[in-house]
């Protein structure tokens, strides 16, 4: 990409919503606030603030990186609808980045990369596979160290920096893991009898 | 005043919707309207599994905004704004359509509007047939049930509504209670027709009380009840038995929406409208026998009977971008911090009647 290449990366994976612009090499803004809900009000006056922050306007950006998760459901598919609106807005592409990528970017050595999960579970993708979801007592059992996301401020300027290294997937999709909890139906129909003659 | 084009973006339940809209308020034209079910998603579940609805919305409405555009012959550098489902519905269906709707206007730099779904449904016959204010609505679909005064495209009067279930909701248990598809308004009314409507007399609720409020959960709880004597009496049901009970349950469900019809219609008469109207939307108007009945009831009044084309009567989009046409025309715009939300009453001057809880009324 040209050096001037602006990316805006974003994620409301879990409480928070952060975001961070990358013009070239360099980080030129980033902000991040803790946030258990009102992340669907907060994320565009964030975004918006973001380009502002950095004297940019959204006709500069050439791209668009998005935490896909794993993480809160409502909150990954809060950034994924943004991101896709934008693309279509901005004729540019939309690239959903994990957050076991984001995590893991500056780290060589062999880790597993984790997300925490509801009722003491992680999310966990252990080198060559796809992220699963697992106990506490399994994450004890790994030969790698395991390493959880880092700060969201940090979080949202890694998933920008992948982004901008042509990373991720187009158009962004969701990284749930877990199947969405629902249970057949269990009435059984009744029998149906041939008509009294 | 120019013309207006409107892009309308729709994820409240399990359709997921765009459309363009174009024209004034009052005189408006459909230039597109895409809809994209998810019945197949939610068959084995039996019924609407909000998450998996949630998840579906989000990948799927980029896409429906893209064709809509495009069988528009329409970019959106071209539309003068976009409206927005906000409320009332499934959360995570509406939080994906808010935030693509925000995206949207981000990028293009065209104003954002949030629309009530409910005053999509409302505002529909004046995009269909440019019908004046005010005329009686009834709202009757799977979620929702209730007469609405329409005075103005900000200004409704709800003359009443179900307190608990809405006759969608009735018409799909009933098709699972006795082993027909989903959805269960077509294939109840289908067994319906070869059934007696007289043999089970099932109750009637809330018709003993004045106003204009409906009541069907007992009705369903009736249902029930007389499906399971058969059964322990054969241990089945005949095919004529389940015909009956749709019959049966199909007559009470005209009886009581024919009656309270009367009565809305006798508070909307007390105003003396130029050009008395009774309009229908929601997916159970679809319904010949509740259609023919309200038919009767109009006529009866001196009332004209609008049923928009079905496309229009369930959930779409073109509702929300003319819905949004009117707010726009009227100086109304939103911001990016425009909430998402899942209870959303049209008229906040009357008494909840469902959901009156710390979260307040659902509609």
């Amino acid at each position: 990409m040209p050096s001037d290449t602006c990316v805006l990366g974003f994620d409301t994976s879990a409480a928070h919503c952060a975001a961070a612009l990358l013009c070239g090499e360099q980080i030129i803004a980033s902000r991040a606030a803790e946030m258990g809900r009102g992340q669907a009000e907060h994320l565009f006056p964030m975004l918006e603030a973001v380009l502002a922050d950095g004297g940019k306007s959204w006709s500069d950006l050439h791209a668009i990186g998005v935490g896909i998760g794993p993480g809160n459901f409502t909150g990954i598919r809060i950034s994924v609808a943004a991101a896709r609106g934008l693309a279509l807005a901005l004729g540019i592409p939309a690239r959903g980045i994990n957050s076991f990528d984001a995590t893991q970017i500056d780290y060589d050595d062999p880790i597993v990369a984790i997300v925490p999960a509801p009722r003491d579970q992680f999310y966990a993708r252990l080198a060559g596979k796809p992220g699963q979801l697992v106990g506490k007592a399994e994450l004890a059992e790994y030969a790698q160290p395991v390493l959880p996301p880092p700060a969201p401020g940090l979080l949202a300027r890694n998933i920008a920096r992948l982004a901008s290294q042509g990373h991720g997937i187009i158009p962004p999709a969701p990284l749930y893991i877990r199947p969405a909890d629902a249970a057949p139906s269990r009435e059984a129909p009744p029998v149906i009898l041939a008509n009294d003659t | 005043m120019g013309q207006l084009t409107i892009l309308g973006l729709e994820s409240s339940c399990d359709d997921t919707a765009a459309a363009v809209v174009r024209g004034v308020p009052g005189d408006a034209r459909v230039l597109s309207s895409v809809v994209q079910g998810q019945a197949d998603l939610h068959a084995a579940f039996g019924g609407v599994v909000p998450e998996i609805a949630a998840r579906a919305h989000a990948e799927r409405l980029d896409e429906c905004v893209k064709q809509a555009l495009t069988q528009a012959n329409t970019a959106l550098s071209d539309v003068d704004a976009i409206a927005v489902t906000a409320g009332p519905g499934l959360i995570g269906g509406v939080l994906s359509g808010v935030m693509c709707a925000k995206g949207l206007s981000a990028g293009s730099g065209k104003p954002l509007i949030g629309v009530n779904h409910l005053a999509g449904h409302a505002l529909t016959p004046r995009l269909t047939d440019g019908i004046a204010f005010p005329y009686l609505m009834l709202l009757v679909s799977g979620g929702h049930c209730q007469f609405l005064l329409v005075r103005g495209h900000d200004d409704f009067s709800r003359l009443g509504g179900t307190i608990d279930d809405a006759p969608g909701e009735a018409f799909d248990k009933t098709a699972r209670l006795l082993g027909l598809p989903q959805p269960g308004g077509p294939s109840v009314q289908a067994e319906a027709t070869r059934g007696d409507p007289k043999r089970f007399r099932f109750p009637r609720p809330l018709l003993d009380r004045p106003g204009c409020d409906l009541s069907f959960s007992g009705l369903k709880t009736a249902l029930l009840r007389a499906r399971d004597e058969l059964i322990t009496d054969k241990g089945g049901l005949t095919e004529q038995d389940r015909a009956d009970l749709c019959a049966s349950f199909q007559a009470a469900v005209v009886d009581v929406l024919a009656e309270k019809t009367a009565r809305a219609l006798a508070i909307y008469l007390a105003e003396s409208p130029a050009q008395p109207v009774l309009a229908v939307a929601g997916g159970v108007a679809a319904n010949t026998a509740i259609r023919a009945r309200l038919e009767t009831v109009s006529a009866g009044n001196g009332t004209r009977f609008l049923a928009p084309p079905l496309a229009l009567c369930t959930d779409n989009a073109a509702m929300i971008a003319y819905a949004g046409l009117e707010r726009f025309a009227a100086g109304e715009t939103d911001d990016m911090t425009l909430v998402a939300r899942p209870r959303w009453p049209l008229d906040n001057s009357r008494p909840a009647l469902l959901g009156s809880g710390k979260k307040g009324a659902k509609a």
